[in-house]
């Protein structure tokens, strides 16, 4: 393919976005007259690119729904839900067309057209049943064929066009150059005489030197028809005055056109002569004739060019709606035109480059450290610091606003409440909040299954809801917004909540959980993300196959992120979801046990204490008055050797949670590349990935929310009777490492 | 050899002309709205010819024509404007605005050429 349709076919998915988004707001606000040109623009964009790529399919299909979208900001239409639906499903039409040009057919196939002429149709309906208002055509009236009518007069004997043209004072305030004109002309055939009329040229004092008083006439031999001369002044027709009379003219029409002119009778004669139109017995001829006429029938018809001009009048009231139209502006659409497009691949490759560099550059640091060099680690000092920098900036280059993902769900909204005959309403905030584009792409099924799973099993309907004393009409909402390190994606409903009865009977009777189980209310409903589980006493078509919650778990775990859910019977639900802001380079906070290095994820970091005495049976820790639980990572990871006298704790942070880390040694900040573990290590509890450092040698870096739980689950464990001691772990801890 | 400033939000727009400008031995300046046009106009970036979209989302082309002409360097370049069969109305007003002429999208790689080649000095 090649790269402008690639380009091409980008610009079409932002612009049906655009559209959608649009036609969505139509609905709301009909009157709208910003959101019905934007919605217009945005298909004509697509238009005139399928102009571009010679793309008839797509350029006939939009056309028609141009046309549609111009009669409705014309007020020739009104908007109605049932309009809004055809456009909405054009919308999609095009989307599958621009698809067929993406994967490089000719055309689309028969179900596809037929589709499309189904649609077609059914806009043409709506077209014709408006009622548009009569003479609203601009066309420009067809002068080629109100040649002037001769009669009598002998046959000039010349075979070459005359042009005669006066060119208006502002001509070259318009930017353009007479003499290019009189150039261009030259190139349709071959001027053979012209004459510049300088007659109108006033006294040196008063004139203009920015104004043209420039006449000529110009003979002009050529195969181009009267058509094409006339183009070649069109730019300037409404200001210059051009007469074009053809080969084998009669003399009556030069004498017309002699009369007709501005200047002198006796001096244009004299002039037609030189130029080699007339001979001067023509002339002599010519204007007696004229005269005598004119004393006989005096005043003849209107010049033809007044006629001409007249139809070519512009209705005033299109130009007052165009300038109001075009005032309008959308602040968003301009920022996002300033936009550099990069190929996600070279992007990939950079931050690729930045990892080999940061390990480099950790490797040089520690050289430099050993050779106790103080201008060498200087030297490196300043370089680490620049490549942290390079880092950050190359990160930055992939964040992408969730937004655009977020706007995706005013459709699937309005559509699904349509489907349930609910009424609901979506509202988003945090829009603005980036996160890495890698990210983006994969959360987007999750997220779609969520307000799914919120639109069909969280909104009550509207009789229940009313019965509740609710309002009518349910609110979903989408949520993002940044958190140590961590991105937080919310969506909550205000609906029915989750019912805890059923869901741990459920649990039972799916074996996830025994009946005698004493289980945390949050315990309880986190269960919906076990696998098998659904509470969906019908399988609708939106949610509830019973693998949607489990899946979602996992698509999310997948990006090394969490999901939970709290909920109030009868108030709702919040779906939270915690993700990395990026999958690729972190700020690490390396510790070492023994002889093995540990790396921290340094934004969950919250402080390091150093603690010497942390014997006793309960691992809780007094930490400014606080109990703190700490975890000993020696024990954790079944590390050999003593311990030395003096431990360190680093306290970290996971969703609101504190815990301590007991470790050896604290070695720093360090710059992490985040190398995945392989399938081998899936099972590892506490461990996220691995890191190379400035040795060479691996390090491991610690799941801090995993770590965080297993230490409140350990306490929790403790305290709560025995009985519970039994529950299967994988429903205890959910860490991204477990499945 | 003469420098184009083509300003369009369609990047399909941008990229067809600008290429086939290009192989005509003219230097393209390309803008994807009219403000960042103004902007390189502001900075004294020498243009022969300016080519603009109308309909643009911001500073739509009329303004974009009428601010460009206030510039006493811009006060006779050549200004085209981009527009389609279905706009007529609109020519007249950007005629008024100070544009030399106009460009009907879409154009052939011949029309467009020599249409620039009419206008340009």
């Amino acid at each position: 393919m090649d790269e402008l349709t690639s380009v091409y076919i980008q610009e079409c998915r932002e612009q049906l976005a655009e559209m959608e988004a649009g036609l969505l707001r139509l609905e709301q606000m009909p009157d709208d007259t910003d959101n019905l040109n934007a919605i217009f623009r945005a298909a004509h964009t697509i238009k005139g690119g399928a102009g571009v790529i010679e793309c008839a399919y797509i350029e006939h299909f939009t056309h028609r729904v141009e046309n549609l979208l111009d009669a409705l900001r014309n007020g020739d239409l009104a908007v109605s839900g049932e309009l809004a639906n055809i456009l909405l499903a054009c919308c999609d039409h095009m989307g599958s067309l621009v698809d067929v040009l993406a994967a490089q057919q000719a055309e689309p196939d028969a179900a596809l057209s037929e589709r499309g002429d189904a649609l077609t149709e059914r806009l043409k309906q709506i077209l014709d049943n408006a009622d548009t208002p009569a003479g609203a055509s601009l066309t420009v009236a067809d002068d080629d064929d109100a040649s002037v009518e001769s009669t009598g007069g002998g046959v000039v004997s010349n075979d070459a066009w005359h042009v005669s043209v006066r060119f208006g004072p502002n001509v070259m305030r318009g930017g353009t150059d007479p003499l290019s004109f009189i150039r261009f002309l030259g190139g349709l055939g071959e001027i053979i005489g012209i004459e510049t009329i300088a007659d109108a040229l006033p006294e040196a004092a008063e004139m203009d030197p920015e104004s043209c008083y420039l006449g000529f006439e110009i003979r002009l031999q050529t195969k181009a028809g009267k058509a094409d001369i006339e183009r070649v002044f069109d730019f300037v027709s409404d200001e210059c005055d051009l007469r074009i009379l053809p080969p084998q003219s009669k003399l009556d029409d030069y004498l017309r056109l002699i009369a007709e002119l501005p200047e002198d009778t006796l001096r244009l004669g004299e002039i037609l002569v030189r130029c080699g139109a007339l001979t001067q017995a023509e002339v002599d001829r010519g204007l007696l004739a004229q005269q005598n006429a004119a004393e006989a029938a005096p005043e003849e018809a209107p010049p033809l060019g007044e006629i001409l001009i007249d139809s070519k009048v512009v209705h005033k009231e299109v130009i007052d709606a165009a300038v109001t139209r075009q005032s309008q502006v959308t602040e968003k659409k301009a920022r996002e035109a300033q936009l550099v497009r990069v190929h996600a691949d070279k992007l990939d490759s950079l931050i690729d480059l930045i990892g080999e560099l940061v390990i480099a550059g950790a490797s040089a640091n520690l050289l430099a450290a050993r050779s106790r060099n103080g201008d060498l680690i200087e030297a490196t000092s300043v370089l680490s610091r620049l490549v942290e920098n390079i880092r950050d900036s190359a990160l930055q280059l992939r964040m992408v606003q969730i937004g655009d993902t977020f706007n995706r769900f005013h459709r699937v909204v309005r559509d699904v409440a349509k489907d349930l005959g609910k009424e609901i309403e979506l509202s988003i905030s945090g829009a603005d909040t980036e996160l890495d584009k890698s990210v983006v792409e994969k959360i987007g099924d999750p997220l779609m299954h969520l307000v799914r799973n919120s639109l069909d099993h969280g909104i009550e309907p509207v009789e229940t809801r009313l019965a509740c004393g609710k309002p009518a009409c349910g609110r979903v909402s989408l949520n993002a917004f940044h958190d140590s390190g961590s991105i937080v994606i919310e969506v909550s409903d205000d609906g029915g909540g989750l019912n805890r009865e059923k869901i741990r009977a459920k649990a039972v009777e799916r074996e996830l959980i025994q009946p005698t189980d004493a289980l945390s209310d949050s315990e309880i409903i986190n269960l919906i993300f076990e696998p098998g589980f659904s509470t969906a006493d019908q399988v609708s078509k939106l949610s509830g196959r019973g693998v949607g919650m489990d899946v979602v778990r996992r698509n999310i775990q997948a990006l090394r992120g969490t999901v939970d859910v709290a909920s109030t019977e009868g108030v709702g639900s919040t779906f939270t979801i915690r993700l990395p802001l990026t999958l690729a380079i972190i700020d690490g906070f390396l510790v070492g046990i023994g002889k093995a290095s540990y790396v921290i994820p340094l934004d969950s970091v919250v402080e390091c204490i150093e603690h010497r005495d942390l014997g006793g049976e309960r691992n809780f820790l007094n930490l400014r008055g606080e109990a703190l639980p700490f975890i000993r990572l020696r024990e954790l990871f079944e590390i050999d050797g003593p311990a030395p006298a003096r431990e360190s704790i680093v306290v970290v942070q996971f969703a609101g949670q504190r815990a301590g880390i007991v470790v050896d040694q604290l070695m720093g900040e360090f710059q992490t590349v985040i190398k995945p573990l392989g399938r081998l290590f899936a099972n590892l509890r506490g461990i996220s990935g691995s890191t190379i450092l400035g040795s060479g040698d691996v390090a491991l870096i610690l799941d801090v929310a995993a770590l965080v739980r297993i230490v409140r689950q350990a306490e929790e464990s403790r305290l709560l009777p025995p009985s519970s001691i039994n529950t299967p772990t994988n429903i205890q801890i959910a860490s991204p490492t477990e499945r | 050899m003469s420098t184009i400033m083509l300003v369009d939000d369609s990047t399909t727009i941008l990229l067809s002309i600008s290429s086939i400008l290009s192989k005509a031995g003219y230097s393209v300046e390309k803008a994807p709205n009219a403000e960042e046009a103004l902007k390189k106009f502001n900075n004294g970036t020498k243009i022969d010819l300016l080519i603009t979209d109308l309909n643009m989302p911001g500073m739509n082309g009329i303004e974009l024509i009428k601010e460009v002409r206030k510039l006493p360097a811009c006060k006779f370049m050549p200004i085209l404007f981009l527009t389609t069969e279905s706009q007529q109305a609109r020519k007249a007003e950007a005629k008024a605005a100070g544009a030399s002429g106009w460009i009907v999208k879409p154009a052939t790689a011949d029309e467009l050429l020599n249409t620039i080649k009419l206008v340009l000095r």
